[in-house]
């Protein structure tokens, strides 16, 4: 079986998902979740058997299937599959949002759409991390964007919701303008869309380079909005807080994750003209220092908890610029031994995936059966579901980067790489940014076991479907394992 | 530069679409109604089409042009229409629930 099937075989789960929320009977459309919950282990499992020999057929002009592409396929599967999970203990807020009291209609109206939705964004997420052609890059991104409107403002009875879907629609759409806008001069500077010959082109003699920098402007800026880098981030706190807690998750892992793929292949464009080189070099610097202080500072007075984790995706991307600004230039010579940027950010992201989803997951469970998203409303949570909290330490303890936790292991490799490629002022600031994490992370830990609840706000014990219990055990399992043991992770990564 | 009797080069194109890219850019930053942000935003989109189109046209292989460029456009129109029909849809949702389509009044999120 082709690799490209898999992106068929999504889509066609959430069409058939889809035709059986409209058509069949069902009692309980939570069913519906289930299924694309099956579905999404199968292709999962698939991921490791198709057929990844290309052809001379044109269709590979648009679609690579090397080691990268596995890997985030792999991420988007296994990241659209958690969201399923959070949706489906997250319905009874989700239905309590969007059913209109009417006589006749099904009393869990509007949830299947909201679980056939994720696995559309999938196909789209799977699909971006095999583009090679810019047409593929542009459609497979779109289909990601314009799912995640939906998803977004889902909660149609919620303002903040609504408002939420109204931010991301309009920035996101600026992202889209100047996308296709540095797409253009791209393809006018190189007269090619097919990134391996824009690559040749732009180190040939006789490139006008000023064309081609503009270019890089205004595709950076869309990738800037896209993975929520300083200056462009204004969005991420405000859409994070009002959309439904599954899709902010997913927001922040998936979107991420495809915005810095197509980030590092856009990117790696430049990398072969040394003039142009030092100036993207330059401007990425600059845009990583932004991210990593405004990210990590903003976060700190944060009182609500999804705000707090929104700052914090933005203090991630700040670690993961700091990596692809340190791109090894020709003055400081590579040795054999050190890690590829690619790898790196790869790395990164898959360790972000595990301690991002886990706090998600518990917070997606506490918020069903509580109303509080502040982080006030976590104190003394250890005391009645010491489970929840346990995982939430884990959570909070690698995003922290702690010893002996993956997230350690995330953030040493970013450290290393800056340090080998001597960005000195980088280092500095990426450290400050790690000690105001491991204030902000620790808080939180530290409310839920230090501190006694507030009067009158005891949150009950908590009862944890088997399917979130099972899936916050193997992401703890994870955490462990890859902060004792990397190497795993890091062959996956390749 | 701009008298009658010279040919249309791929500058006057480049000019008119960095115009109307501009002016789509201004326009999401400085107008308060969301539909008329919304305009805005597919100028932005038009003028890459017609820089697209541009350097298309001006990039010849034989006599005929170099068709990918025009191939792409085909695609930013049908993507373009995808955002339209769903992005009224939420402005329209919100409208019932706010009564305003004014952004500086849709402030409910706060720090």
């Amino acid at each position: 079986m082709p690799v490209y099937a898999l992106e068929i075989i999504v889509v066609g789960i959430g069409l058939l998902m889809l035709m059986l929320d409209a058509f069949a009977d069902l009692k309980d459309k939570r069913a519906i979740g289930y299924l694309g919950v099956i579905g999404l282990i199968a292709v999962f499992g698939l991921l490791f058997v198709v057929d990844r020999t290309s052809s001379d057929s044109p269709f590979w002009q648009f679609y690579s299937a090397d080691g990268k592409s596995m890997f985030y396929k792999g991420i988007a599967v296994l990241t659209t599959l958690i969201v399923l999970l959070m949706a489906i203990d997250y319905s009874p807020v989700t239905i309590a949002q969007t059913a209109e009291p009417e006589e006749g209609a099904h009393p869990q109206a509007g949830l299947g759409e909201f679980f056939s939705l994720p696995l559309f964004t999938c196909a789209g997420l799977m699909w971006m991390a095999s583009a090679t052609h810019l047409v593929s890059i542009f459609v497979a991104l779109e289909t990601v964007t314009i799912s995640f409107y939906v998803l977004v403002a889902y909660n149609r009875r919620n303002v903040g919701s609504l408002e939420a879907g109204v931010k991301y629609l309009i920035l996101g759409a600026l992202s889209t303008g100047f996308l296709v806008y540095g797409m253009a001069w791209l393809y006018g500077m190189t007269g090619s869309m097919q990134l391996s010959e824009i690559a040749t082109k732009l180190q040939a003699d006789g490139i006008n380079e000023t064309g081609a920098l503009f270019a890089f402007a205004l595709l950076l800026t869309a990738m800037a909005f896209k993975v929520g880098a300083v200056p462009f981030h204004q969005w991420i706190p405000d859409v994070y807080q009002g959309a439904p807690t599954p899709i902010t998750a997913f927001l922040s892992v998936g979107s991420k994750a495809a915005g810095f793929i197509i980030f590092m292949r856009i990117t790696a464009l430049y990398l072969g003209n040394g003039y142009l080189v030092g100036k993207i070099t330059l401007v990425l610097t600059i845009l990583a220092i932004l991210t990593l202080i405004v990210g990590n500072l903003a976060a700190l007075p944060q009182s609500n908890f999804k705000r707090l984790l929104a700052y914090s995706s933005v203090a991630h991307a700040g670690f993961l610029l700091m990596a692809m600004a340190s791109t090894p230039t020709e003055t400081v010579a590579k040795s054999g031994e050190s890690m590829s940027v690619g790898s790196v950010v790869s790395f990164y992201l898959g360790a972000y995936l595990l301690m991002t989803l886990l706090a998600f997951l518990v917070m997606t469970v506490i918020r069903a059966s509580t109303s509080g998203e502040s982080i006030s409303s976590y104190a003394g949570i250890a005391r009645t579901n010491p489970f929840l909290a346990t995982a939430l330490l884990f959570s909070m303890a690698s995003l922290a980067g702690i010893p002996l936790t993956v997230g350690f292991f995330g953030k040493l490799f970013v450290f290393k790489l800056a340090f080998e490629q001597e960005q000195w002022i980088l280092l500095a600031c990426g450290i400050i940014g790690a000690c105001a994490g491991f204030y902000y992370y620790l808080k939180i830990a530290a409310s839920m076991f230090l501190s006694s609840p507030n009067e009158g706000e005891t949150v009950p014990a908590i009862r944890v479907s088997p399917a979130a219990a099972i899936c916050m055990v193997l992401l703890m399992a994870a955490i462990i394992y890859g902060g004792i043991n990397p190497s795993l992770l890091l062959k996956l990564v390749g | 530069m701009f008298s009658l009797d010279t040919t249309l080069t791929l500058q006057h194109f480049l000019y008119v679409s960095g115009a109307l890219f501009a002016i789509g850019l201004a326009g999401v930053m400085v107008r308060r109604n969301l539909i008329v942000i919304f305009m805005c935003l597919e100028l932005m989109l038009s003028a890459a089409n017609l820089t697209l189109v541009a350097f298309s046209r001006y990039r010849t292989e034989g006599d005929l042009p170099d068709y990918d460029g025009q191939v792409l456009l085909f695609f930013i129109i049908t993507v373009a229409a995808a955002e339209v029909a769903v992005g009224l849809a939420i402005i329209v949702a919100l409208f019932r629930s706010r009564e305003t389509t004014d952004v500086s009044q849709i402030t409910e999120l706060k720090h």
